[in-house]
């Protein structure tokens, strides 16, 4: 019975203090401003997008998918 | 949690001081841990001076896209629950909840090569960076690796491998940056990295507080991190080498069904039953913008960026795609086509095409139709086409008149 009790309680101190040690340790990390993170997204995003196929159109004879185009297109 | 069968009258006296310190001593790490937590928030937020969309203002409008089904892949005969393209941008694999993990030539729609898995709802599957296997796994509780042989008659299921071993379902696997280590995550709350090989446990990662539903890998260039997604609405990062859980968000309000890296590493994109993407800094350590509608409320179930991280597509429970600017926020495209709720979605390595699983047992391969979508921004091109339309019609209508007028003609001899 008194094992009983102490293994329950050890159990969740055990969590508790994992807990807390896991927030100390992410309280330390060393954080950026958001504007800061927001321009670099934005260069990423300006520097790679004319080479996303999905954004910049490219010929049809790069993208395999795609059939060879008709001279008109019915919309 | 404390018995609280013995709280009314202890046996030995020893014991009510030892459970009274006890008590104490959890109390005391319960607001500990409060004020850590605050104190995190409180940092958080005196680096929350701005939010990405205002900084977005002053870049280019997309305006709409317009994107198309180039290939549609049939043959799967029940819901298709994952995919993965290989890194030679035109293989897929797939597995269903009848238990069979198919591989498929995209550009051809051609089946290569079919296994039939031993358990049905095969959740996760992936394909092995050289090609040459693919990785599945579900209700089995494992994740077997299947070497791809060229000879199509050969039996692939003589040549299984089990690698993982959870103790429940397995919800996502992926290969690191070779054919040698593979990563799971598990409805058992964990996730583990494995040596092909030998089917050992390389690292575990704990701290997830119900199942982790996906999982996703730094690209390369950022080193040896994780993040992972779960059904206690958390997304964690971990480090693999230590399994230590290094960030961890909780900004969502109901389970993580995806999670995907932005390409430049720096941060990653959720999706949600709460109907809700989210970007998260991982520099930052904070969330940075929602991508939702009032319109939109059936949960994602899959999310994954273009090449350049502008644009971010999320498979959705009410059939649709929907594609968002990820700077602006804002939605640029819904993609129909599907009968049943998307379940998974990925873009092609080198970000020509993406493709959709359905629980409408179908995967479809769409790219962008660039002459539909630029319509609206150029127009030079709608003059050229308003002009031929017109130039065709009235051609047409002058061949018929000169047609009738002939035949008039001829009557009128005829008499």
């Amino acid at each position: 019975m008194k094992d009983g009790i102490a293994n329950n309680s050890t159990a969740s101190i055990s969590q508790a203090r994992k807990a807390v040690e896991q927030l100390k340790m992410e309280a330390c990390m060393d954080r950026i401003k958001v504007s800061k993170a927001a321009a670099d997204l934005m260069a990423y995003c300006d520097a790679h997008i004319r080479e996303d196929p999905l954004i910049m159109p490219v010929p049809a004879s790069e993208n395999p998918f795609r059939e060879k185009k008709f001279f008109c297109t019915i919309l | 949690v404390l018995n609280f069968k013995y709280r009314g009258s202890p046996l030995i006296p020893e014991m009510a001081t030892q459970e009274v310190q006890l008590n104490e001593t959890l109390a005391h790490l319960k607001t500990e841990s409060e004020t850590l937590k605050s104190k995190l928030e409180e940092e958080r937020a005196k680096l929350h001076d701005v939010e990405l969309h205002q900084v977005a203002e002053k870049v280019e409008g997309l305006g709409q896209f317009v994107m198309k089904t180039r290939r549609t892949l049939k043959g799967h005969g029940n819901k298709v629950l994952c995919m993965d393209w290989c890194k030679d941008k035109r293989r897929i694999v797939s597995s269903s909840q009848d238990g069979k993990v198919i591989v498929w030539d995209a550009f051809t729609t051609n089946k290569e090569h079919a296994v039939t898995m031993p358990c049905t709802w095969v959740m996760a599957c992936a394909y092995a960076p050289s090609g040459c296997a693919v990785a599945c796994g579900g209700l089995d509780n494992k994740c077997s690796v299947y070497p791809l042989s060229l000879d199509k008659n050969e039996n692939l299921a003589a040549k299984k491998k089990s690698v993982a071993m959870h103790t429940n379902y397995l919800s996502a696997c992926s290969f690191t940056n070779s054919d040698m280590q593979i990563l799971t995550s598990s409805g058992d709350g964990t996730c583990a990295l494995w040596d092909v090989e030998s089917g050992q446990l390389l690292q575990s990662f704990h701290g997830h507080a119900a199942d982790v539903l996906c999982l996703d890998l730094a690209p390369s260039e950022t080193g040896n991190t994780f993040v992972s997604g779960g059904c206690d609405k958390k997304a964690n990062v971990w480090d693999m080498r230590s399994g230590q859980c290094i960030q961890s968000f909780e900004t969502h309000e109901s389970d993580i069904n995806s999670v995907r890296y932005y390409p430049s590493g720096d941060a990653f994109a959720s999706g949600s039953d709460d109907a809700t993407c989210r970007l998260y800094d991982l520099r930052a350590d904070r969330e940075v913008a929602i991508y939702s509608k009032e319109s939109i409320i059936f949960g994602v179930s899959s999310v994954d960026f273009s090449l350049s991280g502008r644009l971010l597509f999320g498979g959705y429970n009410d059939y649709t795609i929907n594609v968002w600017d990820v700077l602006k926020g804002t939605r640029v495209s819904i993609l129909f086509g599907h009968e049943n709720r998307v379940s998974t979605l990925r873009v092609s390595p080198d970000g020509t095409a993406f493709s959709t699983g359905s629980w409408d047992h179908t995967l479809r391969v769409c790219d962008d139709c660039y002459f539909l979508s630029n319509l609206t921004t150029l127009q030079p091109r709608v003059t050229f086409l308003v002009t031929s339309c017109n130039v065709c019609c009235f051609s047409l209508f002058f061949f018929f008149l000169s047609d009738l007028g002939l035949r008039m003609r001829t009557q009128r001899m005829k008499w």
